[in-house]
């Protein structure tokens, strides 16, 4: 086990290695960082004053090897825009996010999951049939139509929800939703899924055998089993979510870490952008790893793997 | 319904007959109404695009701007002619002609995009799967890489520093999804190798490229053929999401993610304006995913999954 | 270890989001007003965008002040001036005023502020609005000299619109940045204006508050709206989503279409005012961009005579918005229409393309950054006389860089000019042989230069006329039309729209 860990361990700190390497030089595509940064009204005298001001005048290496040994230690160095410390504002956004991220996983399993255990355990049926037609309009739905249509009825014609903002709970609840729905058939398939297996296999026979009641083997034996391989995908979602927030953060002005990336990606705010691609794709990491950890906790067989 | 009430019948008829596996496979084909109705709408789309040029009423680009924002026939407006049976745009060009035109551009970014990312993720997942070892560490370690970095956001930054054009998009999108391919070809890869025609073939002192061509490819197929469909339907959708935050195809070129994001402004006064290619780029991505659906089924005969 | 990289913070961090919405509107004395900008830096040096321009005259007094309707200069925080030289300038300051900490105005904040923006090494952003002037020195406790950089007419434009002043010492205190520097921006603003600043919160919102103590007999009136607040809110749609359900007070750069979908409500005051800004394409006349076809001026009239402005204008833009003919905005000092004009004539379009040797028209590449539906209507006219124009549509900063490289071959861009009232804030700017400039006209630049030096009003209109008569008629650039803005508020609101882009919410009151 010990081992199993430490080789996740470090691999997975060599991809986030590799992810700040790709995000340092991903910037580059942009050109003189200096012009973007001077503005619409800039002369040259201008931008030759910021490139030296933010050290722009330095080979892009030892740029990055001064980057990378500041962000190890939590400094991302500070925003062109915004004037202040990187990782402050990121830290800032980051629980408006995860809040929301949170909100649309909470709505996307309680729909998802009971409608699984459902079309599962009666495959075909009406209940199945719905469950299916969520998951195929899900997938084919742009989520700002989704999201605009909400905010038309919603918001508009029947007032019953704010429109705009983060300042209550039901702010969250048409982002939430919007988010949330597009994981949804993800989830469900592989509740479906997982359930029909598990049902079909010889412990669950043998517990109806034993004459345990249904109820009893659907939940303490069945959803059991069948929710594990969910649960790392609702983890691995969470991380999805938080860097596709973009589109409905934007929608909703909602104040958080995806609207702060389109935001900088605007302003080309290069240490943001930087920053946030790297702290999104950490975020991911970990997220997988603890995943990886649970699944190998519950079955020894990965362990060996 | 006719098509369902058939294959009971065909069904029944099988278990007289023991007809032969392929005449089963047409039988489970034509059964699935999923796939018949994914199969029949995809294939109205591209005909659509095919004949743009020949069916369409208008020349798509062709601006009247006095004739502005027509609305389709079925509105009780005076302004609704049968001339332009859709209505006009923004800038008095022929909706329904752009819708033809449209259809050309979405097709293309969908199919090209998979076919780029299908080509990576392919290369990468069996090559993983058929050595193993290291080659399957460092492919791995390429997939989970790629798997950290938020697509949506990172597809936006590039796009935003180099200048967005179709042939971007298509580059871009190509370049980020195609993590699905490389995941599933490993594993089915993985369990092809194993299988005795593949030693028997090692045996015979077949070359390795010709073994991964004429031996796992066209047994992993079915496989490819479900990624296939879902991340063309996934290209689609991105494509529309950087439409709508103004870095998709650029006009006045008429993708259906484009003409949504240029109604976007007006969709709480004009909704068929965004309704129209909504709902025509929910039916080419609902059609996409019924037929990847299909062919699981149909190829896996055990139950959807 | 920093603390952020912790989720479980975070989410303890989460939990304190969930507190009462905040009203808005007439009903709790608050205007509140979006763009689709964020606002972190609350400074009118530290921060170009416009938002700041309008929030500059919110907090900030400057100098001098314009008045729109005589377009004359009336005394603000000066109350008289003189030009001793033409490099010269004596101010007589006002008595009585004080800042919003309590500390009363005199000539010592004049020439701090002064002598702060114009050293390069303080950073300020837009350093072309103050370098004009090279220091500023105390004659009295409320008299000023400021000493220019070189001779400039267009001072006063500058000190009533770009020069706000600063409480003696204000930078002092800024902090230093992660890389040592001072970072001036994040200096708690202080200012004289009618609003005092109250908040900021990055992304949301800035809120600022009446000014109770702002001197009487100021020009720009006495503030009567409670407080003012800004709102950072990206999309459109949801902007118009808000104003409709009363969220919003004020919105502008409504498009026309919604703009008028809006008003047909009857829920919303719906007005159209004109701009500084105009709209321009720009041709690359000396073949840098490897597409030659507008080194030819027969392909450049045929390109002028092919675009249909007047019906782009009325279609697209707004009523307020006027087809224009030379290299500036009519409301310029030194702007004149009395030069070469191309009209809309696709007949002839397609026989000059003949003559040049493009019987069937040609293919190319557009460039724009804004109002992509404009560039749009500009490429399906040039598909009418034959010229396929591929779009390449980018952000203002990557396509100034590729303008600047001289590569493309059209670019159809617009330029607001600071929202100064002179020709030499856009003429001067784009046609004295600088990057920007597509022809670099040795007699065009003489002619810019000796208006922009010379004094004499009379003497300077004659050099620009000169000047923009060559640029029309060699048609280096196509002059296309001006910007009118949409400007959508609540009909609680008693609100006056203006011509330069700077809404005076200092003026507006409910209904």
């Amino acid at each position: 086990m010990v081992s199993y860990v430490l080789k996740r361990l470090g691999i997975a700190v060599l991809v986030a290695v590799t992810v700040s390497l790709i995000t340092f030089s991903m910037i580059y595509l942009s050109g003189d960082p200096a012009v973007a940064l001077a503005g619409e009204t800039a002369t040259e005298e201008d931008i030759e004053q910021i490139r030296r001001y933010y050290g722009y005048d330095r080979p892009i290496l030892v740029q990055y090897a001064d980057w990378l040994f500041r962000a190890v230690q939590g400094d991302f160095g500070q925003s062109h825009y915004l004037k202040k410390p990187v990782g402050d504002v990121i830290f800032e956004r980051l629980p408006t996010t995860m809040m929301l991220g949170l909100c649309a996983l909470i709505f996307a399993l309680t729909l998802s999951i009971p409608l699984g255990v459902l079309a599962a355990i009666r495959p075909n049926s009406l209940i199945d049939r719905v469950a299916l037609t969520i998951a195929v309009v899900g997938q084919a739905m742009p989520s700002f139509w989704f999201a605009l249509t909400m905010m038309l009825w919603f918001g508009i014609y029947w007032r019953l929800l704010p429109i705009t903002g983060s300042a209550s709970w039901a702010n969250f609840v048409m982002p939430s939703i919007a988010l949330g729905y597009y994981i949804t058939p993800g989830v469900m398939r592989l509740t479906r899924a997982g359930m029909m297996e598990v049902l079909s296999a010889d412990y669950i026979r043998t517990a109806r055998a034993k004459g345990l009641r249904p109820i009893t083997v659907l939940f303490k034996h069945a959803l059991r089993n069948a929710i594990i391989p969910v649960v790392s995908l609702a983890a691995v979602q969470f991380g999805f979510m938080l860097g596709g927030s973009i589109v409905i953060e934007t929608i909703f002005a909602i104040n958080g870490l995806g609207f702060l990336a389109w935001e900088s990606i605007q302003r080309a705010d290069l240490p943001m952008m930087q920053a946030i691609v790297l702290v999104l794709s950490i975020f991911y990491i970990v997220l997988t790893f603890l995943a990886d950890m649970l699944n190998a906790w519950l079955d020894p067989r990965i362990r060996v793997a | 319904m006719a098509v369902v009430d058939t294959s009971a019948v065909d069904a029944r008829a099988a278990q007289i007959t023991e007809p032969s596996p392929g005449a089963l496979l047409r039988r489970r084909i034509f059964g699935h109404a999923g796939l018949m109705i994914g199969v029949t709408v995809l294939a109205v789309i591209f005909l659509m695009a095919l004949l743009a040029p020949w069916i369409s009423p208008h020349d798509p680009f062709d601006q009247i701007l006095d004739r502005k924002l027509i609305p389709p026939i079925w509105t009780d407006s005076p302004k609704a002619t049968w001339v332009h049976p859709l209505g006009t745009d923004q800038l008095g060009r022929d909706y329904l002609s752009r819708l033809f035109w449209g259809a050309r551009i979405s097709l293309l970014i969908g199919f090209a995009a998979m076919l780029i990312s299908g080509v990576i993720g392919t290369t990468i997942g069996v090559l993983a799967g058929y050595f193993g070892g290291k080659v399957d560490m460092v492919a791995n370690f390429i997939i989970t890489t790629r798997l950290s970095m938020p697509v949506v956001l990172v597809a936006l930054a590039v796009v935003s520093m180099i200048g967005s054009s179709l042939t971007v998009v298509i580059w871009v999108l190509g370049l980020l999804i195609w993590d699905r391919f490389a995941v599933v070809m490993r594993s089915a890869t993985m369990q092809v190798r194993n299988l005795d025609f593949v030693a028997a073939a090692q045996a015979l002192g077949c070359s390795t490229p010709r073994i991964i061509l004429t031996e796992i490819l066209p047994n992993v197929a079915n496989h490819l053929i479900v990624v296939a469909t879902i991340e063309m339907a996934h290209a689609i959708l991105l494509e529309a999401a950087l439409s709508f935050l103004g870095l998709g195809v650029q006009p006045p070129e008429p993708s259906w993610g484009l003409m949504i994001s240029e109604a976007k402004g007006l969709m709480f006064f004009d909704a068929w304006l965004i309704a129209i290619p909504g709902t025509a780029l929910f039916l080419l991505v609902l059609s996409i995913n019924l037929m990847g659906d299909g062919v699981r089924d149909v190829t896996a005969p055990d139950g959807r999954s | 270890m920093k603390h952020w990289l912790t989720p479980a913070v975070a989410l303890a961090a989460a939990a304190g989001l969930w507190s009462a919405p905040a009203l808005a509107g007439k009903a709790d004395d608050t205007l509140n007003w979006a763009t689709d900008r964020e606002v972190a830096v609350v400074d009118p040096y530290y921060n170009n965008t416009r938002e700041l321009v309008v929030m500059g005259h919110l907090g900030w007094d400057a100098l001098l002040f314009r008045n729109l309707d005589t377009g004359q200069y009336e005394p603000l925080l000066a109350t008289s001036w003189e030009w001793i030289d033409n490099v010269t300038m004596e101010l007589e300051l006002r008595e009585g005023v004080t800042f919003h900490d309590g500390s009363s105005f005199g000539s010592e904040d004049v020439v701090y502020t002064i002598n702060h923006v114009v050293n390069e090494d303080n950073g300020v952003l837009t350093i072309k609005n103050v370098n004009w002037m090279k220091s500023a020195e105390a004659l009295g406790p409320h008299k000023v000299r400021i000493h220019l950089a070189k001779p400039f007419p267009a001072a006063e434009p500058y000190l009533s619109n770009a020069v706000f002043i600063v409480p003696e010492g204000h930078y002092d205190s800024a902090p230093a940045g992660a890389d040592g520097k001072k970072d001036f921006g994040a200096v708690s603003p202080v200012g004289t204006g009618p609003y005092k600043f109250v908040e900021v919160k990055a992304g949301e919102y800035v809120l600022w508050e009446k000014n109770g103590a702002y001197f009487d007999d100021s020009p720009k009136g006495t503030p009567q709206i409670g407080n003012v607040r800004f709102r950072t809110i990206k999309e459109m749609n949801t902007q118009l989503a808000e104003i409709l359900t009363g969220g919003l007070d004020w919105i502008w750069d409504v498009p026309k279409d919604q703009a008028e979908r809006l008003e047909a409500t009857g829920q919303v005051t719906v007005e159209n005012a004109k701009t500084m800004r105009v709209s321009y394409m720009a041709f690359d006349v000396d073949g840098d961009s490897g597409q030659d076809f507008f080194t030819k001026k027969k392909v450049r009239q045929a390109v002028a005579h092919a675009i249909d402005r007047e019906s782009l204008t009325r279609n697209l833009v707004g009523p307020a918005s006027v087809v224009i003919h030379s290299a500036c905005h009519p409301d310029q000092f030194g702007c004149t229409q009395d030069v070469p004009k191309w009209d809309y004539d696709p007949a002839k379009a397609k026989a000059l393309l003949a003559e040049a040797g493009y019987p069937d028209g040609f293919e190319f590449d557009i460039y724009a950054y804004r109002q992509r539906e404009f560039t749009e209507a500009v490429i399906g006219d040039l598909a009418k006389v034959g010229i396929k124009a591929n779009l390449t549509f980018l952000q203002y900063r990557a396509l100034r860089d590729l303008v600047w490289e001289g590569k493309t071959p059209i670019n159809h861009m617009t330029w607001g000019s600071n929202s100064i009232p002179d020709v030499s804030a856009i003429t001067s700017h784009f046609f004295s042989g600088g990057r920007d400039d597509p022809a670099k006209d040795s007699e065009v630049i003489a002619l810019l230069a000796e208006g922009d030096t010379t004094t004499d009003p009379v003497a300077r209109e004659e050099a620009y006329k000169k000047a923009l008569a060559k640029v029309s008629g060699e048609l280096y650039w196509l002059p296309m039309f001006t910007y009118a803005k949409y400007y959508v508020f609540s009909k609680d609101l008693n609100f006056q729209t203006t011509s330069d882009e700077i809404p005076r919410f200092f003026a507006a009151s409910w209904n």
